[in-house]
């Protein structure tokens, strides 16, 4: 800090540049890392044979680095930049700033790590174990105490519309992290969530939905609301838009998580609530969108030679495309077609490549030259930098369509005789394979567009003043003439504590009507289709199952669609994954869905399969899993899983809790033994393959079908 | 140069700015402007509310529509209907007077290669499954008509998958025969024989 700051307080942007320095690292870790795993689909020898780097493990690496580390640090600066700003006052408490920052790199950095490794707790986006879990909690908390703080000290008596998103995403995220993670510990990098079966589906894809509604969308739209009238110099379009489309949105958004599981187990009426509630989110969506886009009239003209007007601009209209394309795919008609299949990839690609990454990128172009004091080095390589991106994205969005739609018209194809037109699953995916390269290709772009951005400001750090000049926070800031009297919604721009209340609420309200009747499991099950549980090594073929990442290729869901139930038997039922901690349902069908795969092979079959998928079907892209018949099984471990599943409501005996290990053994043996006859090596009784063998022949055998 | 090129004149600027600016609404020189909300957008909302609601009591309050379940039933009984009447439609086939028909035999000889050998061996030696070219049956006697009845409903609790959703009625006819003429082939690494000996 310079001489003349000591008398007046400035901003705290130290801690913004920061979060931008560590937005660029990671974005270009996670780019990368979905660089690798879009090649591992087109070319599966990608996958090295090396456990921690096969697609498994590295598609959650690259999920949650581009959502949290990328996404996240991005919102991070973009919030403590434009925060500071609006309410005329310096961050609340500079150690927490530094904590969260800090706090975050360290997150992400022991995810990265324990990802690779296979702890996993089998939940999209919400992979993490539960010491990473508390952790989180633990920064979300600081993060919300110096954002709490910051507003208890503003110099401004309204909140502008970017607030009210970032009250709404830091409260929301905090209690959808909560109650997806609550998990019993096993070990240190182990545990079972409380939840189970159609339970967890539900708990899991509410938060799942929500993790794009409150971290990449409301933070994103708060930003969007500071840096677009801000870059354009022009006035936001409507400020009752605002108020309306915010409320539509925090209300409405909580209850659209169940359209990711239409046609499935779950019952009906929740099923419907996902449907409607997405429909009837087009429109607010939208909302922003307009807000954003008619925010430019009369600056049109500056986005043909700014950048970074091209980059916020295109991200909103990305946003527009999305959240047109979402209550669509949440039709239940266009569900059973898409569902499963790369359209979802697209549809993703098009929010966080398009909309996340644009805004981010949009933000950080015209943060930098303010944040150190300068000029961008090159606004020709920033225009570079759009149109090969935007490229990318293009090429990207397009091939997974018809990658996606191409797919899954070929699963549900039936011919004259009502008998499937491609019932071998392998010629669907042979089909797409071309696809996976053109998508590698429009990534590779996204990727070279990013590193002309970290090369132009390279250089522009590299030219910038030593000596900063910190930006004054204002002693006052001028009084406003208001001759109207306040409306009841100004006023309550003024109420920080109402107005947090009132999200609470609006975000509760579906929240508990979605989850709540499904607490109580037992009224939707019938007690005549009870399901046996698993045996031990079945859990610790499950555990296995669960740590390879199988659930992001393999689906354990027959929907109720004849497609599925010609192709892979009976619709699935609720009873089936009653006992299920936690569910593995899946969410996309690389490979074949496996809820009934049980028996349909002998264990030789999948033995071979699993040292080397092309033995037995050539064109196959599944990846090679040589260690699991190096590594050993943990059975001893098997009396305290026990004991937490029993605790958890699963009901084993005590004999089965007290002798899981021994339990375990036997089966093992027996497996081990029928492998030896058939010609594998002698000595798997003990290593992992034979346990993940018993679980897959256990799946669709434990009872609850009609 | 045409003149959608040009910057608006200080005009256009000052209508839009004059439009409804809020009093009192600045924030970091964020100012903000009361357009209505459009009508188009506003029509939009509703339209999407109203047919939600409906929607809720067509298929959840009042149930007149279909469940998932009762739909999937109606679809699959459809299918089932096409396939009966398919099947009743097509000729029956002598297996034994296939066993002599070249063509059949090639037929049966490429689904054997695509479909069987991954686990009875190229030549039907035996691997994961067992050897299909001794005396030796685990399940019927080794006739056309048995093998058949194996290949289409498969013998699920062994391993052998049930091939009459994969394949077509022609392709199982012609790979039970060819299995059938494979009989003493002896071919080399031969497993050990299974089942009952069946002696002619």
């Amino acid at each position: 800090m310079t001489q003349s700051h000591s008398l007046a307080e400035v901003y705290d942007d130290k801690i913004v540049r920061s979060f931008v320095l560590a937005t660029l690292f990671w974005g270009l870790i996670a780019f990368i890392v979905g660089l690798l795993a879009a090649l591992q689909l087109a070319y599966w020898p990608f996958n090295f044979n090396l456990e921690w780097l096969t697609y498994g493990r590295i598609r959650p690496l690259h999920t949650n680095a581009a959502i949290f580390a990328f996404a996240g640090n991005a919102i991070f600066a973009g919030i403590y930049y434009s925060t500071q700003r609006l309410l005329k006052t310096r961050m609340f408490s500079d150690l927490l700033s530094s904590l969260h920052f800090w706090g975050w790199q360290i997150l992400i950095v022991s995810a990265a790590v324990t990802l690779l490794l296979g702890f996993s707790m089998g939940k999209e986006y919400a992979e993490l174990e539960w010491p990473l879990d508390i952790f989180i909690t633990l920064i979300w908390v600081i993060f919300a105490v110096n954002f709490f703080g910051t507003l208890s000290r503003r110099k401004e008596k309204h909140m502008y519309v970017a607030i009210w998103f970032y009250i709404a995403t830091i409260i929301t995220v905090a209690v959808l992290h909560i109650v997806n993670s609550i998990e019993i510990p096993v070990s240190t990098f182990k545990s079972y969530p409380v939840w189970s079966g159609i339970q967890d589906a539900l708990v899991q894809w509410w938060y799942g939905h929500n993790a794009v509604a409150f971290f990449l969308t409301t933070p994103f739209l708060g930003l969007m609301y500071y840096f677009i009238p801000k870059a354009a110099d022009r006035p936001v379009y409507s400020y009752r838009l605002s108020i309306i489309h915010f409320w539509a949105l925090v209300f409405l958004y909580i209850w659209a998580g169940p359209h990711h599981l239409l046609y499935t187990a779950l019952p009906d009426w929740a099923q419907t609530l996902g449907m409607i509630f997405s429909l009837m989110l087009w429109a607010p969506s939208w909302g922003g969108m307009i807000n954003g886009l008619l925010t430019l009239r009369g600056a049109w003209h500056k986005v043909r030679t700014e950048p970074i007007l091209k980059f916020l601009v295109t991200a909103v209209t990305f946003y527009g495309m999305s959240t047109f394309e979402g209550p669509l795919l949440s039709i239940k008609s266009v569900s059973a077609l898409a569902h499963y299949t790369d359209w979802i990839i697209a549809h993703v690609h098009g929010g966080t490549l398009g909309w996340n990454g644009f805004l981010t990128f949009g933000m950080i172009y015209y943060l930098v030259p303010r944040l150190w004091n300068t000029q961008l080095h090159s606004k020709k390589l920033a225009e570079w930098h759009f149109w090969i991106g935007l490229l990318g994205i293009i090429i990207y969005y397009i091939s997974m369509w018809a990658a996606g739609i191409t797919q899954g018209l070929m699963w549900r194809a039936v011919d004259d005789k009502g008998k499937l037109v491609y019932p071998d699953f392998i010629e669907t995916v042979t089909r797409i394979v071309p696809l996976y390269w053109v998508r590698a290709l429009g990534g590779a772009l996204f990727i070279a567009g990013f590193l002309l951005m970290i090369y132009n400001i390279w250089k522009t750090l590299r030219k910038a003043p030593q000596t900063r000049k910190e930006e004054i926070v204002p002693q006052q800031v001028p009084l406003k003439t208001q001759t109207h009297p306040e409306t009841s919604h100004r006023k309550l721009e003024g109420l920080v504590t109402v107005f947090t209340v009132l999200v609470v609420l609006a975000v509760l309200a579906g929240s508990i009507i979605e989850i709540y009747p499904t607490l109580s499991l037992h009224n939707y099950i019938d007690p005549l289709k009870r399901t046996q549980p698993y045996s031990p090594l079945e859990i610790a073929g499950r555990d296995v199952y669960i740590s390879e990442g199988c659930y992001v290729c393999h689906s354990q869901m027959i929907r109720k669609l004849p497609e599925d139930v010609l192709r892979f038997g009976p619709a699935s039922t609720i009873e089936e994954s009653f006992y299920d901690h936690p569910f593995q349902w899946g969410s996309k069908r690389t490979g074949p869905d496996l809820a009934r795969v049980g028996g349909k092979y002998p264990a030789l079959w999948h033995y071979r399969h699993m040292m080397n998928p092309r033995d037995l079907i050539p064109q196959s892209i599944m990846p090679n899993y040589p260690w699991l018949e190096q590594k050993k099984v943990d059975f001893y471990v098997l009396r305290k899983k026990f004991s937490v599943l029993k605790r958890l409501g699963v009901p084993y005996d005590e004999n089965t809790v007290a002798n899981a290990d021994k339990i375990a053994e036997e089966q093992a043996k027996t497996i081990a033994a029928e492998l030896k006859n058939g010609g594998a090596p002698a000595g798997l009784e003990d290593k992992e393959i034979v346990a993940l063998i018993a679980y897959l022949q256990a799946l669709g055998k434990k009872g609850g079908t009609p | 140069m045409n003149s959608n090129q040009n910057p608006p004149s200080p005009n256009q600027n000052k209508s839009l700015v004059d439009e409804a600016l809020i009093e009192g609404h600045e924030y970091d020189g964020i100012k903000e402007l009361d357009n209505p909300l459009p009508a188009w957008w506003l029509f939009t909302f509703l339209i999407t509310i109203i047919f939600s609601f409906l929607y809720w009591i067509h298929y959840d309050l009042t149930a007149t529509g279909p469940s998932t379940s009762a739909e999937l039933e109606m679809e699959l009984s459809q299918l089932q209907a096409l396939h009966s009447a398919a099947t009743s439609k097509e000729p029956s086939v002598d297996l034994q007077s296939l066993v002599k028909n070249s063509k059949a035999l090639e037929v049966g000889q490429g689904v054997f290669a695509a479909r069987c050998a991954v686990c009875h061996g190229a030549k039907a030696e035996g691997q994961i499954g067992p050897n299909l070219t001794d005396r030796f049956w685990i399940h019927g006697k080794g006739t056309p008509e048995d093998i058949l009845q194996v290949v289409s409903k498969g013998v699920l609790e062994k391993g052998m998958p049930s091939w009459e959703s994969m394949l077509s009625a022609t392709e199982i006819q012609s790979v039970s025969v060819y299995v059938f003429t494979l009989k003493n082939s002896n071919p080399p690494n031969a497993k050990a024989p299974d089942g009952t000996e069946i002696k002619e």
